[in-house]
């Protein structure tokens, strides 16, 4: 065996090792964050906007929801055309976690975008970084019409005051059912209009069509999501701000529920993998799944599929909002930070709202864009894609718990997938998330607001 | 070996090798410098590779410790000062011992069951029959793919529902089980497509070690009477000592450091029951955004893997070499 390389270094390799690590540890001190700086959201400096000419060239990160990326090449082709900005649209990403990793990575260098991608559960992350503008000061010189918004969709990015991003594609979930199933058990053409009522239904559709009643999907960005239905049907919620309210009798009576359906009344399973194929191959009757997977279920199911609202709760209807919104990163110069703006302001505007959504299925976001002739012809053609733009006005905000602390979401779907995959006893299964969560808030979000 | 030596007026060739005149006296030696050309060219030859090193892998390590010492969520421009906590945080975080559980039964399972496999694979291939090569190049292709590609093809294949192996389950009457929402079944299907992946490295090392067994000891074995399995347990299997010691150090670093195919085939579910450390790292650093807890985590298992390669070099090394 050779002996250790240290133990015959001489006096000068000593040294050179010596400068080698010395070096890197130098190398190493620059970057990273200013360690014990105040930090916390970016505030509403008085920037003069009226001096300030718009930048010829901006960049916008998505990962075109939808599969978007034509609509979006050709909204930013009318927006050249009409005001002369160049925008570089970049793919950054397949889904808004990947659009998220990487602006975070690359936030503190020259490398951020013009314009982002800031989904449900990232948005408040950027806002406490102070990586994105608020929004209020820009959108008043720009004469932006914000007003005309869909309400609880343009307040789900409202913190301290100020609205840091503003609504793009927006989805809930939404009740898929089999037509064919639904005739075979002799049901009526519509969705269940309670969860009661789905008990009543569930033996006849398992009997009469040979397939389980319900499909619900796992995993995390989606458990948490459309249990949201359930918890607040049972009159619970995941916290009210800052404080988590799972330890509730109705909390725990949602999760006892769910458990219910799957073990005791078999009339819901969870999938292996995807809830959507799953319902498309016609192992379930029907299933829960978002409105943007709307024309992807049309496409592939071979069967005739009736949407719905969600079922009702005892507390009566339970729908939240999801997908994404816009912002415009804080760490611009304010020549680029116009430009986007004013790009925004075109994206969004209700031509481009009803343009967007009629090509992908996501919600018109604008309330003039509802009852506009695109939107009209969508609703003739596809008259299913009505109960989810229906289903909107009965939306509420997002609790906190899930959407706002780093590891909401991830901690919640562990508690439920402990329910709904083991049987776990939901009292305990929750009160491990929301200990996670409250040390998760303490530690990553509390020092910064 | 002869030292270089200068006379005393400085230049000229030095002496090389002989013993020295016993008239001549004895000249003082001394190191000769280094020539500054000599040091140029060994700037112009290793400083890119020295410079790569430190700015990827040095400097990344030590920031990473510099971070693990911060409450720092990825993005901001602040973070706090922490000390220890984020250690202590991940050492009495209930969800810790579990992620050890699964790194370790995922390792012992990747890195035993590589070299058992990989070993027995190498000996089939080592025999001189028909189809050798086209079954080497079969057992190694799987090696040189993408192990993204992999997770998902085999997500097809363990599908429960539209599977080939549940339907192959079901035509010899039994039911698939639930891979995907049972930790118990998602942490060996994890294993098994690791396994498939990887084996045929191990198989590649050990059939080009099998090949430089010196083919008389074998003989000489044989005609001392021992049988096949006597001649490989007593002969081969020792002489393949240092491949064994090699493989086990390789496989061992690159099972800690698996990735892809928990990330295309899990994400660390179901229930966390596929979430190793270095799973568990991507997770706080970029699904979470907590930077300075992902980095105490990347730092454990860097001292980990340090102390597991010292103790393989220190203690296993000395046993095979010949």
């Amino acid at each position: 065996m050779n002996a250790s390389p240290f133990a015959t270094m001489n006096r000068r390799q000593l040294l050179q090792l010596a400068a080698l690590v010395g070096g890197a540890g130098a190398l190493a001190a620059c970057g990273g964050p200013a360690v014990g700086e105040a930090g916390g959201a970016a505030t509403d400096t008085a920037t003069d906007w009226a001096a300030v000419t718009p930048a010829k060239e901006i960049t916008w990160w998505s990962n075109h929801p939808g599969t978007s990326k034509d609509i979006e090449s050709e909204i930013i082709k009318r927006f050249t055309a009409e005001s002369g900005i160049k925008v570089n649209l970049v793919t950054a990403g397949a889904n808004y976690d990947e659009v998220a990793q990487k602006f975070q990575a690359a936030t503190g260098s020259s490398n951020i975008p013009d314009l982002v991608i800031a989904s449900d559960v990232w948005w408040f992350r950027y806002m406490i970084n102070g990586q994105i503008l608020p929004l209020e000061q820009l959108a008043k010189h720009l004469e932006f019409g914000t007003e005309d918004f869909n309400t609880t969709l343009y307040n789900d990015y409202e913190f301290s005051g100020s609205h840091w991003a503003v609504p793009y594609a927006r989805s809930t979930p939404l009740f898929y059912y089999s037509k064919a199933v639904w005739e075979k058990a002799g049901l009526p053409d519509r969705a269940p209009k309670t969860w009661t009522e789905f008990d009543e239904w569930a033996p006849k559709i398992q009997s009469a069509g040979g397939v389980t009643p319900l499909g619900l999907g796992k995993g995390t960005s989606w458990t948490a999501w459309w249990f949201c239905n359930m918890l607040w049907g049972a009159g619970g919620a995941y916290s009210k701000d800052w404080t988590m309210t799972l330890d509730t009798p109705e909390a725990i009576d949602a999760a006892k529920y769910l458990q219910t359906i799957i073990y005791d009344n078999k009339s819901a399973a969870v999938t292996s993998n995807d809830q959507v194929a799953d319902f498309g191959a016609g192992l379930t009757g029907c299933t829960i799944a978002s409105t943007g997977s709307l024309s992807g279920i049309l496409g592939s199911a071979k069967f005739e599929v009736g949407t719905g609202f969600l079922p009702e709760g005892a507390a009566g209807p339970a729908c939240p909002t999801g997908g994404t919104g816009l912002a415009i990163p804080a760490g611009k110069s304010p020549e680029q930070q116009l430009a986007a703006g004013m790009f925004l302001k075109f994206l969004t505007n209700a031509e481009n709202t009803a343009y967007f959504s009629s090509n992908t299925g996501y919600m018109p976001v604008r309330t003039s864009a509802l009852e506009g002739e695109t939107m009209k012809a969508v609703y003739a053609k596809t008259p299913q894609f009505r109960t989810a733009v229906d289903q909107l006005a009965g939306t509420r905000v997002q609790d906190w718990g899930r959407v706002f602390v780093p590891n909401g979401d991830k901690d919640l779907t562990t508690a439920l997938e402990k329910i709904m995959l083991q049987k776990g006893d939901p009292a305990e299964a929750f009160a491990t998330a929301s200990a996670s969560i409250t040390k998760s808030y303490e530690e990553n979000v509390k020092p910064y607001l | 070996m002869a030292q270089l030596a200068i006379t005393a007026g400085g230049a000229g060739p030095a002496h090389r090798d002989g013993p020295s005149r016993a008239d001549e006296a004895p000249v003082p030696q001394r190191k000769r410098r280094t020539p500054w050309k000599s040091w140029l060219l060994f700037l112009a030859f290793a400083g890119p590779n020295v410079a790569l090193l430190v700015i990827f892998t040095y400097k990344p390590l030590l920031q990473s410790l510099q971070y693990s010492l911060l409450q720092w969520n990825i993005g901001s421009a602040t973070a706090r000062f922490v000390g220890l906590d984020n250690y202590t945080g991940w050492f009495t975080d209930p969800a810790t011992a579990n992620v050890v559980r699964v790194t370790v039964i995922f390792t012992v399972a990747t890195v035993a069951g590589g070299m058992v496999l990989g070993l027995s694979l190498a000996l089939l291939l080592n025999r001189k029959l028909r189809g050798t090569g086209l079954a080497r190049t079969m057992v190694v292709a799987p090696y040189v793919l993408s192990g993204v590609a992999v997770g998902l093809l085999w997500l097809f294949v363990f599908d429960p529902n539209f599977g080939v192996l549940g339907a192959v389950l079901k035509g010899i009457g039994l039911g698939s089980p639930d891979w995907y929402n049972d930790p118990a079944w998602a942490l060996p299907m994890i294993i098994v497509v690791y396994l498939w992946k990887n084996v045929g490295y191990v198989a590649l090392i050990y059939l080009a070690a099998l090949q430089a067994v010196p083919r008389d000891l074998v003989e000489a074995a044989t005609l001392d009477g021992a049988g096949p399995f006597a001649s490989f347990r007593n002969v081969v299997l020792p002489l393949l000592g240092p491949t064994t010691f090699f493989l086990s150090v390789t496989t061992l670093l690159s099972s800690l450091q698996s990735f892809d195919i928990i990330q295309a085939m899990t994400k660390g579910g179901p229930l966390q029951g596929t979430t190793t450390m270095m799973y568990q790292i991507y997770q706080e650093g970029f699904a979470t955004g907590r930077a300075g807890y992902s980095s105490a985590i990347a730092t454990v298992l860097f001292v980990v893997l340090l102390v597991i390669t010292a103790v393989q070099m220190l203690f296993i090394q000395k046993k095979v070499h010949y």
